[in-house]
């Protein structure tokens, strides 16, 4: 008998936002933030940003605010530059250790990119030392967020199933497995899709196709189509028995 | 009854209310607020206690009664906390007190989870039994107005209530006040299956249409909203004129009259004075409960405008949304937080960028057309009522999970 194959079960991720209650009306006092808030905080601001799920100039919050109401186009850009995906595909060894791991989420991501956004805000400071303040009302205001994760009651066993689920799943449970998976699992870790194609599937090359969508150029809705295109082609091809 | 908003709402939503509610089922949430009818707040309860009850939680809702003084008094309230300068006094604070006093002896607060809503019976939990805060029970209090400037010393008598709650809830970050509990951002919904929102007939459209003298031979502008400057429906008419001189087009104002604002009166006649004899400019006054003729005119518009200049959250640009309309929306309030800019509508600044946006709309239909339904859909997944059952529910969660950032089901 063949090694039975672990359905992927589909899960979703709802968030509630809470208040961290500080602010900042002017660059200087969001540097100081930036520096003293949690890391659920930042990883609300940055990571979460994608879950809105339109991605137009800005990547985060923070270069939203620098964009809109500061209205500092060139450190929003540097700002929306800072890619929180970034990272290698770790090896086995550190993915079993993390998921044998009983914290939920690993935040060592986070403070990199909390230095990443404070050298970029220092480097601009040094060059317009003197900020303004945004018109009242227009305040940067620090949330932070308690999430909540629930298997959708969707399980696929075989690429055809996953094919249908993929198309229909809410926004919330692509940005669960595609994003999240990312922080939830430790930097240079991958997306669940994968790593199931990988793991589960034994489809190697597969895998390393959807590896290679990168998370920071997409909409979750683009990453959704993106996905249905890579495996409808290698179904497809699986036909015709020429996949990989 | 969660059922009904399957196919409408986010799956997600559901599901997870569903799930929710099998945790929490047999438990009781208690909403108190002041009124039963009338008001967006008793909207929504009327939805949403049969709902939770259907759901297996014990769902219950009270009202606080008062005299004139005490209603006199919450409304001076209302205003103060939004930033109006009003005069208190010592007894009034005490009025208050006390009518919250005589109603807790009438009403039945024992509950596992406590939601007051609105400052009117906020000095409820003065009242909160020892037992209650030893046995893992929630008492929250729900903000629906908008507290970000409040007039002086309106907040500090209202926080001595608020900071003995086990947590607080505002509709926007930026009302969030400093305060030593947990407090957390909801922001408000429309319902999709209420008769402001359902969707219609082409058939019941256009006899709404005849009910009111309504031609159908141009494009429709529309604003609904009550008759306040706040509202800028001068503004508004001043945006049609310019429009007006390149694309034939008519304006529909509709609201009700402002009962409780002496100027509405005063603001009414000058729309009708400065609209003066332009057949194109139809200026209606509706009473406030015909809820499905306003779906229906909202239905048949090609544009519509909230262009407000002081809004608490402006939800009536979300019920234009769900209905696939072109919005153009104020930069204010709660305006921006349901419009992305470009995105699912106009934000603006000024009548000639409200002009503008209206005349790109009515020379794009294809970008209206798709700026509509991308606003239906981000109204689908932000601002259904389902999103505020299901965020309530996750948040009474929360706090008997208290510490916890990430909660698995």
């Amino acid at each position: 008998m063949g090694k039975r194959i672990e359905p992927f079960n589909f899960k979703q991720c709802v968030s509630i936002v809470k208040s961290t209650g500080k602010h900042a009306k002017n660059l200087r006092e969001l540097r100081k933030r930036i520096s003293q808030v949690s890391d659920e905080s930042i990883y609300h601001h940055v990571y979460q940003y994608f879950l809105k799920g339109h991605i137009l100039e800005y990547t985060n919050d923070f270069a939203h605010w620098a964009g809109e109401h500061l209205e500092e186009s060139a450190l929003s850009e540097r700002l929306t530059s800072i890619d929180p995906y970034t990272g290698e595909y770790t090896d086995e060894k550190s993915l079993v250790k993390r998921l044998a791991s009983t914290e939920p989420y690993t935040l060592d991501s986070v403070n990199k990119v909390r230095k990443e956004l404070i050298r970029e805000i220092d480097s601009f400071l040094q060059a317009f030392p003197e900020p303004h303040d945004v018109v009242k009302g227009n305040e940067f205001y620090f949330n932070e967020t308690v999430s909540l994760v629930f298997p959708v009651g969707v399980k696929t066993r075989n690429l055809a199933e996953f094919l249908v689920a993929i198309e229909h799943i809410d926004a919330g449970s692509i940005y669960y497995h595609f994003y999240d998976s990312r922080v939830r699992l430790g930097e240079g870790m991958v997306d669940d899709f994968s790593r199931w194609i990988e793991h589960g599937l034994g489809k190697k090359k597969l895998a390393d196709r959807i590896r290679g969508i990168d998370p920071f150029m997409h909409s979750i809705e683009s990453i959704r189509t993106h996905i249905r295109e890579i495996v409808e082609k290698y179904v497809r091809a699986d036909m015709e028995g020429v996949a990989d | 009854m969660i059922k009904e908003y399957s196919g409408i709402a986010p799956k997600g939503d559901i599901l997870l209310i569903q799930k929710l509610c099998e945790k929490l089922e047999g438990k009781s949430f208690l909403h108190v607020n002041s009124t039963r009818e009338g008001g967006g707040v008793a909207e929504i309860l009327h939805r949403m206690i049969p709902l939770l009850q259907d759901l297996g939680i014990n769902a219950k809702w009270e009202v606080i009664n008062g005299d004139a003084k005490f209603y006199d008094f919450t409304k001076k309230t209302h205003n103060a906390l939004q930033g109006n300068e009003e005069i208190f006094t010592k007894s009034m604070w005490d009025h208050h007190y006390e009518v919250n006093k005589a109603n807790m002896k009438k009403l039945s607060l024992g509950a596992d989870a406590v939601l007051i809503h609105d400052p009117q019976p906020a000095p409820l939990i003065n009242f909160r039994s020892a037992s209650s805060k030893k046995r893992n029970k929630v008492w929250i209090w729900r903000c629906h107005i908008d507290v970000a400037n409040p007039a002086s010393n309106v907040w500090t008598n209202m926080k001595k209530y608020v900071k003995n709650y086990d947590a607080a809830i505002f509709s926007v970050a930026k009302f969030c006040k400093s305060l030593p509990i947990d407090e957390f951002i909801v922001t408000p919904s429309i319902d999709p299956l209420s008769d402001k929102n359902i969707e219609l007939s082409e058939q019941e459209i256009n006899a709404v249409a005849e009910k009111y003298s309504i031609p159908r031979d141009k494009h429709i502008l529309l604003q609904v909203s009550r008759f306040d400057k706040f509202k800028d429906p001068i503004g508004v008419i001043n945006a049609y004129k310019i429009v007006k001189k390149y694309n034939d087009c008519r304006l529909i104002l509709a609201g009700s009259p402002a009962t409780d604002d002496p100027e509405g009166e005063a603001i009414l006649n000058e729309v009708k004075n400065y609209a003066g004899n332009d057949p194109d400019i139809i200026i209606m006054l509706l009473p406030p409960d015909c809820h499905r003729d306003i779906n229906a005119i909202q239905r048949m518009s090609d544009v519509i405008l909230q262009k407000s200049i002081k809004e608490g959250f402006g939800l009536t640009v979300s019920e234009a949304m769900w209905k696939e309309k072109p919005v153009i929306g104020g930069a204010v309030g709660g305006i921006p937080l349901q419009i992305v800019h470009g995105v699912t509508g106009f934000v603006v600044h000024s009548v000639e960028g409200a002009a503008f946006r209206i005349r790109q709309y009515l020379n794009n239909p294809e970008m209206a057309r798709r700026m509509g339904q991308r606003g239906k859909e981000y109204v689908r997944n932000n601002f259904l009522l389902t999103r505020q059952i299901r965020d309530y529910l996750s948040l009474w969660y929360s706090l008997k999970n208290k510490g916890k950032n990430v909660i698995e089901l």
